[in-house]
C-alpha cells in the first residue's frame, strides 16, 4: 500500500527525515517495499532567472554563450548553455556554483571549450522533477528573480510502499499508519476535524423521492448500511491538493465526489460509494443476495455473471452494486450527476472475500473489507466524506438519513501484568516503559491493585496486574502475549539483548528417514555418483512410464499449476534421465547421477508415501587414456543391495518377484524387481528400457537402481539390534560342483536345491558353511539349451580339522542327493 | 673327504651366481642339500671316519653347510628381488589422470541442510521428519490458519483430489483435504503431538507453493525450520539463537537483527534480517532470512499441551534462499537443473 509522506503529516507532525519514518514504519512491522520520491527535492542554490542575451558560442555549433540576470542582489550571470528550447526573455531555472543536483552533480564555476560559465540553466529532469530532458524548464508563470526554486516549483513528496500484514487491516489507511508513527515517535494524533457530524441543516429538505427505503436482506452479510442523501451537487474536477494526495498514491483524479469517495478510504480505511441518486430505480437500496445468473456491467466495463452467493447493492430492479467490490455502470457518478447518495457500510469478510475470488475481481474497497473494516469508525468516515462533498462540489444533506444495523457494542479488556511480559520477553523492561508503550498505541491502562495468584498446589505469588483497554481497530489485539508483542514493537526489537544459547544436552536421535538419507548419500557420493535434485512433481505423460496404468489418476493434483509438473512422481529415475538429458543436450559428459527424496507409490488403490533412493548409470562418453570395464546389471544390483543394507535389509535373501504388467521403464530380461510395499519396501534395477530411453532422446544404455521404502518401516528397522553368533575358529573344507542345468534355471534356484541337499548331507556333524557360485558357463562340451554352474562349498566344524574321508563322503552323498532331487546333471 | 668338501663349495660358488631362474635355483638346491644332494652325501659318510677326526671332520662340515646355505639363501633372495621385480612392470606415469569416472558430489543444497542441521545439533536439536502429502489439520489448522485464509487458497497450494487416499498418511479427521505442504511447519506440529515436551527439534524438507517458476520461484523447494518448547523459553533466548546460528555459519561479524511481523502460529512474530554485506551478490546491508517468533498459544492448546504452562519458540527459513545467499547463485532453477558444472563447484 502506497503512503504518501505529505499526508501522514496532516495528521502527526513528522519532523523526521524520510529515512527514519522509513526506519520507524519498517520496526513497526511493516516491510517498507520502496520508497518513492515525487516531485522536487531540496535544491539548495538553484533560483529563477531570466535569459537577457543568447549568443552562439564561439568554439561550438551547439552551444550558446548567455547572459542571465538574477535579480538586484545576485546580477547578472554568463551562463553556457546546450539546449535549444528557449528564447531571450524566457525565466528558467537556475543552478550557481555550490548547487547539488539529483544524482549528486555539483555545480561548479568552469570554462566549456574555452568560455566562462558561472552555473547551469536546467531541464526539468536535472532537477529530479520530471523525466522531461527535451530542453530548459521554462517557467512561464514568471517568478521573481532571484526566487529560490524550491518555492516555485509544488512541494516534493515521499511515497512509501508498505506491505501491510493481514493482521493490521487498521493499517491499511493513512490515520491507521500515522497512528503507528505518533506511537513511534512520541507525538500527537490529529484526527481531521468534522463539521457535518450526524446533524443536517435546520430546514433541510426531505427527499423520499431520491431515497425512500434502504433494506437490507442480507443482515448477516451486511451489519451496517449507511446512507446519505446530498443534494445540488455540481461534478467538477478536484482541488490541487486533493488531485497531489491521490496522485501521491497512484490514483487518477476522476471527478471531485469520486476522488473524495477515494480521499476517504485512503485516509481512514472506510471504503464508500456514491450513486447518482436519480439512477436508483423505485428510490430505493436493497442490500441481497444476487439472484443466480443475474448480470451486472462493472466500471471496469466487464459484464460479470452472479450467483447467489454473492452479496449486491440493488435498487427496485436491478443490481447496481457488486457490494464492496466494485459498482454497476448503470448507477456512477457522471458529469451529469447532481443529488448523490452516500454509501457507508459494513460487509462480512467472508461473503467479499468469496465474492471477489469467485469473480475474479478485487479493488482497494474489497481488499479492504476481506481483511476487515472498524464498524465503529464508518459512521466518521461517511460524515468526513460529506464534509468534503459539501466544501468541494456544493450542495446539501438531505432527509432521510438511512441506517440499517448498528456497529456491535465494543468493549475489550485484557488483564496484563507486567512480569508476564518480562517473562515472555527475557529481560527487563520498566513498567513505566510498557505503560508508554501501550498508551502511545492509544490503548488505556488501568493499573488493578496488587493481585494474589493461588495456584492449587504452588506457592502463592502477588503481582501488580493491570487492565488495558483495547480501541475497536484493534481486533487483533486479545490476549496478554498479543500486548508483549505490541510492547516489543514499540519499545524496539533492535533493543533485545544479546546473549548465549544455553541447552541441556541432546533429546533424540535424528529421524530414521534422515539418517538413512544421509547413509545412502554418502555410500552413492562415495561411488562417484553426482548427487541430483529433482522436482517432485512430474508431467503425466512421464508417469505413466513409471507407474502402472490404474496409478497414474491417482497420483494426479487436484489442481497442478502448469501441465509439466500436474503428476507426483511414483520414482526418482525419471527426473535423474530429465538431468541425465539436459546435461548430454549441453555437451556435458555425464555418467553416475543419483537422489533421495519422497516418491508416492499406488499399492491396492492407495497411495504410500516412501523415502527413496534412486541412481542412473549412463555410458561414460568421455574419452580416457584407459577404458574401465563398463558398468553393467550385477553392477546396479550390487548398489542396491548396498542400500537397501543401509535400511537393513538383506536384499541378496529376499526373492526376485515378477513385474505385474509390462514395464515401459525397464528392460525386460535385463532387469529385476524386488519386495512389495505391503513387506514396506520395494527395490527395481537394472537395465532401463532402449526403446524408451531412445525416444526420450537419450543415447548409450542407461543402467539403474530404485529403492523405495515405507517411513515407519525404517523407523522399526533402526531400532533392531544385531546380536552375535558364534564362529569356528578351525580350517574350512572346500569342495567345488558344477552342475548342469537347463538355461532358464535361475541360479538362485540351482544353489537352494544345492544347500539344502548339502546341509542335509552334513548333518549335525559339521556345517555347511557357504554355497556360491563362481562360474557360469554355456557352449561347447554342454548339451544345447543347458548351462553349467559352478558352485564353491565351504565346509566347517565347530570344534576340530576336518578329515578328508567325512568332507568326501558328504559330497559324495551330496552329489547323489542334488542330482536325484532335482534332476540337474554333475558336470564331471 | 676335506678335498671333497673344498671341492663341493667351489663348485658351489662358481655355480650358484650364476643361477637366474627359481626351476634352476630349485634343482642346484637339491642337488647340494636335498635328501640325495651331494652334502648329504658326504655327511652320511661321518659314519666311515675314523672316531678320533669325527669332531674335526664334523666341524668341516658344518661350516661348509653353513657356507653353502648362506649361499643359496642369497641366491634365493637375489632371486624374490628379480622375481617382484618382474611383477612390478614398468614405472607408472604418476601424472596421468585416473581414468574413472568421480569424484562423486553432493548438492549444494544438502551441503547447505548438513551445515544448518550441524550447527543446530550443537545446541540440542535433533532432526526430525515428516510426510510432504499432508492433511488441512496439520498444515493450517493445527498452526492456527483458519479456513478462510488466503494462504489456504487452491490458488496457493496444491491439493490432491477428494477421493485419493494415503495409506501412511493419517487425517485427524475425516473431511479433510490432501494437499501437499506449504511449510514444514506440519512437522512440528506431528511432533508435538506424538511426544511430550521438552522438544528441539529442527525439521529441514521439502515444500510445496502454486507459483510461477523463476529465478526467485520454485513449484517446490526447502525449508528449515527449528522448535524449541520448554518452561520459560523467552524472546531473548529466540534471538540468541538466531545470533548463534548465523555468527556459526558466517563468522563472528555477523549480525542479526529482528523486524515485527506476522504469522498465525507464532505471537509474537518476527521476520529476521541478517547484516550480510560480505557475502557475495549482496549488496544491501541487511537482507531477510527468515522469520520466527514466539509459538502462539492456540498452537499449544491445539495439541494438547498447557500454554499456562509451556513456552517456546519456532524459526523457520527457505534452504534455497540461504545457498543462494552463502555461495553468490542468482538462480534458484539450477537447483534443479543439475548441470554437472554447476554441481562439481561445491563438493
Amino acid at each position: 500500500m502506497k503512503i504518501s509522506l505529505n499526508w501522514l503529516r496532516d495528521y502527526v507532525a513528522l519532523d523526521a527525515s524520510a529515512e527514519e519514518i522509513c526506519r520507524a514504519i519498517t520496526f513497526l512491522g511493516f516491510e517498507v517495499e520502496n520508497v518513492i520520491r515525487t516531485g522536487a527535492p531540496q535544491l539548495n542554490h538553484v533560483l529563477v532567472g531570466e535569459v537577457l542575451t543568447r549568443n552562439k558560442h564561439p568554439n561550438a555549433d551547439k552551444l550558446s554563450v548567455c547572459t542571465v540576470s538574477l535579480g538586484e542582489t545576485l546580477g547578472v550571470k554568463t551562463i553556457v548553455c546546450g539546449a535549444q528550447n528557449y528564447t531571450v526573455g524566457d525565466r528558467v531555472p537556475v543552478a550557481l556554483p555550490g548547487a547539488v543536483l539529483p544524482g549528486d552533480f555539483v555545480i561548479k564555476q568552469s570554462k566549456i571549450r574555452g568560455e566562462s560559465s558561472d552555473g547551469m540553466m536546467c531541464s526539468a529532469k536535472e532537477l529530479g522533477i520530471s523525466e522531461d530532458a527535451a530542453g530548459l524548464m521554462i517557467l512561464a508563470d514568471r517568478p521573481a528573480l532571484g526566487t529560490p526554486i524550491n518555492s516555485v516549483l509544488p512541494p516534493g513528496d515521499t511515497v512509501f510502499d508498505i506491505e501491510i500484514t493481514p493482521n493490521r487491516p487498521d493499517c491499511l489507511s493513512h490515520l491507521g499508519i500515522a497512528r503507528e508513527l505518533a506511537a513511534w515517535f512520541k507525538k500527537d494524533l490529529v484526527y481531521p476535524q468534522g463539521k457535518f457530524r450526524g446533524a443536517l441543516a435546520a430546514g433541510a429538505a426531505t427527499r423520499q423521492d431520491l431515497l425512500s427505503a434502504v433494506r437490507v436482506e442480507a443482515p448477516d452479510d451486511c451489519p451496517l448500511y449507511l446512507a446519505h442523501v446530498v443534494t445540488g451537487i455540481k461534478i467538477g474536477p478536484s482541488p490541487a491538493w486533493l488531485q497531489q494526495r491521490l496522485s501521491a498514491v497512484g490514483l487518477r483524479s476522476i471527478n471531485n465526489v469520486v476522488d473524495i469517495g477515494n480521499f476517504v478510504m485512503l485516509e481512514s480505511g472506510q471504503p464508500l460509494h456514491a450513486f447518482d441518486a436519480r439512477k436508483l430505480a423505485g428510490a430505493q437500496i436493497i442490500v441481497r443476495r444476487a439472484a443466480d445468473g443475474e448480470k451486472i456491467t462493472t466500471l471496469d466495463g466487464k459484464e460479470r455473471t452472479l450467483n447467489s452467493s454473492m452479496l449486491v447493492i440493488a435498487d427496485g430492479a436491478k443490481p447496481v452494486v457488486i457490494a464492496g467490490i466494485m459498482g454497476g455502470e448503470n448507477s456512477g457518478v457522471t458529469a451529469e450527476t447532481t443529488d448523490l447518495v452516500i454509501e457507508c457500510a459494513i460487509f462480512k469478510r467472508q461473503s467479499i472475500r468469496a465474492t471477489s475470488k469467485r469473480l475474479g475481481l478485487t479493488s482497494d474497497s474489497a481488499y479492504r473489507y476481506e481483511r476487515g473494516v472498524d464498524a465503529h469508525a464508518a459512521q466518521a468516515a461517511a460524515w468526513r466524506a460529506i464534509d468534503l462533498i459539501v466544501e468541494f462540489a456544493g450542495g446539501q444533506v438531505v432527509h432521510p438519513v438511512h441506517q440499517v444495523g448498528e456497529a456491535t457494542s465494543w468493549h475489550r479488556e485484557i488483564t496484563l501484568a507486567p512480569a508476564f511480559v518480562r517473562e515472555r520477553l527475557g529481560f527487563d523492561i520498566a513498567d513505566a516503559d510498557m505503560k508508554k508503550a501501550l498508551e502511545a498505541l492509544k490503548l488505556k491502562v488501568t493499573e488493578l491493585s496488587e493481585v494474589t495468584h493461588e495456584a492449587p498446589g504452588a506457592q502463592t505469588t502477588k503481582r501488580n496486574e493491570w487492565r488495558v483497554t483495547v480501541p475497536s481497530w484493534r481486533d487483533d489485539l486479545d490476549r496478554p502475549i498479543d500486548l508483549v508483542e505490541e510492547i516489543l514493537r514499540v519499545y524496539g526489537t533492535e533493543r533485545i539483548p544479546p546473549t548465549r544459547v544455553t541447552v541441556p544436552g541432546l533429546v533424540g536421535d535424528d529421524d530414521p528417514v534422515v539418517l538413512f538419507n544421509r547413509r545412502v548419500t554418502d555410500y552413492l557420493v562415495g561411488h562417484d555418483f553426482h548427487e541430483c535434485v529433482n522436482y517432485t512433481l512430474r508431467p503425466g505423460t512421464e508417469v505413466k512410464t513409471w507407474a502402472p496404468e490404474g496409478a497414474v489418476a491417482q497420483l494426479a493434483l487436484a489442481n497442478p499449476f502448469v501441465e509439466d509438473q500436474s503428476h507426483l512422481r511414483p520414482t526418482l529415475i525419471s527426473g535423474l534421465l530429465a538431468t541425465l538429458k539436459l546435461n548430454q543436450s549441453r555437451g556435458v559428459s555425464v555418467s553416475r547421477l543419483c537422489e533421495t527424496g519422497r516418491v508416492f507409490i499406488e499399492k491396492n488403490g492407495q497411495n504410500l508415501e516412501c523415502a527413496a533412493v534412486g541412481f542412473i548409470v549412463a555410458e561414460d562418453t568421455e574419452r580416457r587414456w584407459r577404458q574401465r570395464e563398463a558398468f553393467d546389471f550385477y553392477a546396479a544390483k550390487h548398489h542396491v543391495v548396498s542400500l537397501a543394507g543401509l535400511a537393513a535389509l538383506d536384499l541378496e535373501r529376499q526373492p526376485l518377484v515378477e513385474p505385474q504388467g509390462p514395464s515401459t521403464g525397464w528392460q525386460e530380461g535385463q532387469s529385476a524387481l524386488a519386495g512389495d510395499l505391503q513387506q514396506g519396501w520395494t527395490a527395481r534395477f537394472g537395465l532401463l528400457s532402449l526403446a524408451m530411453a531412445k525416444a526420450y532422446g537419450l543415447e548409450g544404455k542407461v543402467y539403474a537402481g530404485f529403492f523405495a521404502i515405507l517411513p515407519e518401516k525404517l523407523a522399526a528397522a533402526s531400532s533392531a539390534r544385531k546380536r552375535y553368533a558364534d564362529f569356528s575358529l578351525q580350517p574350512a573344507a572346500l569342495r567345488d560342483l558344477a552342475l548342469v542345468v537347463p538355461v532358464a534355471t535361475v541360479a538362485s534356484e540351482v544353489q537352494k536345491a544345492l544347500a539344502k541337499a548339502a546341509r542335509a548331507a552334513v548333518g549335525t556333524a559339521f556345517s555347511l558353511e557357504s554355497v556360491a557360485v563362481f562360474d557360469v558357463y554355456q557352449g561347447k562340451g554342454l548339451a544345447e539349451g543347458t548351462k553349467s554352474l559352478a558352485f564353491s562349498l565351504v565346509f566347517r566344524a565347530p570344534d576340530r580339522t576336518l578329515t578328508d574321508e567325512e568332507v568326501n563322503a558328504a559330497f559324495t552323498k551330496i552329489q547323489a542327493d542334488v542330482v536325484q532331487s532335482t534332476g540337474f546333471s554333475i558336470r564331471k | 673327504m676335506q678335498d671333497q668338501l673344498s671341492a663341493l663349495l667351489a663348485k658351489a660358488s662358481a655355480e650358484l651366481p650364476l643361477l637366474s631362474a627359481r626351476p634352476d635355483f630349485e634343482a642346484a638346491k637339491a642337488r647340494y642339500v636335498g635328501p640325495n644332494g651331494e652334502l648329504t652325501a658326504l655327511m652320511k659318510q661321518m659314519g666311515t671316519v675314523p672316531k678320533e677326526a669325527r669332531p674335526a671332520m664334523g666341524k668341516l662340515i658344518n661350516e661348509a653347510k653353513t657356507q653353502l646355505q648362506s649361499q643359496l639363501d642369497a641366491v634365493h633372495a637375489r632371486l624374490e628381488i628379480n622375481e617382484l621385480a618382474a611383477q612390478v612392470g614398468p614405472a607408472v606415469d604418476a601424472t596421468l589422470p585416473a581414468p574413472d569416472v568421480g569424484p562423486g558430489t553432493y548438492h549444494p543444497l544438502t551441503l547447505v541442510r548438513e551445515e544448518m542441521c550441524r550447527i543446530l545439533r550443537k545446541v540440542g536439536f535433533t532432526v526430525a521428519d515428516g510426510p510432504e502429502v499432508e492433511t488441512e489439520y496439520y498444515c493450517f489448522d493445527a498452526l492456527n490458519t483458519p479456513a478462510d485464509h488466503p494462504a489456504r487458497d487452491a490458488q496457493d497450494t496444491f491439493y490432491l483430489p477428494e477421493d485419493v487416499r494415503f495409506a501412511n498418511v493419517a487425517k485427524k479427521t475425516p473431511g479433510e483435504k490432501y494437499l501437499l505442504r506449504t511449510h514444514t511447519s506440519s512437522v512440528q506440529i506431528r511432533t508435538m503431538l506424538k511426544g511430550a515436551p521438552p522438544i528441539r527439534i529442527v525439521s529441514p524438507g521439502r515444500v510445496y507453493r502454486r507459483d510461477t517458476t523463476d529465478a526467485t520461484h520454485s513449484a517446490n523447494f526447502h525449508q528449515l525450520e527449528c522448535l524449541y518448547v520448554d518452561k520459560n523459553v523467552t524472546v531473548r533466548d529466540l534471538k540468541a539463537l538466531l545470533d548463534y546460528i548465523f555468527e556459526s555459519l558466517l563468522g563472528k561479524d555477523t549480525k542479526t537483527r529482528f523486524r515485527p511481523h506476522y504469522f498465525g502460529y507464532t505471537e509474537p512474530s518476527f521476520e529476521v534480517d541478517l547484516s550480510a554485506k560480505h557475502l557475495p551478490k549482496v549488496k544491501k546491508e541487511w537482507i531477510e532470512i527468515g522469520g520466527c517468533g514466539m509459538v502462539d498459544p492456540t498452537v499449544f492448546s491445539g495439541v494438547g499441551y498447557d500454554p499456562e504452562v509451556w513456552t517456546g519458540y519456532a524459526f523457520g527459513m527457505g534452504l534455497e534462499r540461504l545457498a543462494m545467499l552463502l555461495y553468490g547463485i542468482d538462480d534458484i532453477r539450477y537447483f534443479y537443473q543439475n548441470d554437472l558444472r554447476f554441481l562439481k563447484q561445491f563438493a
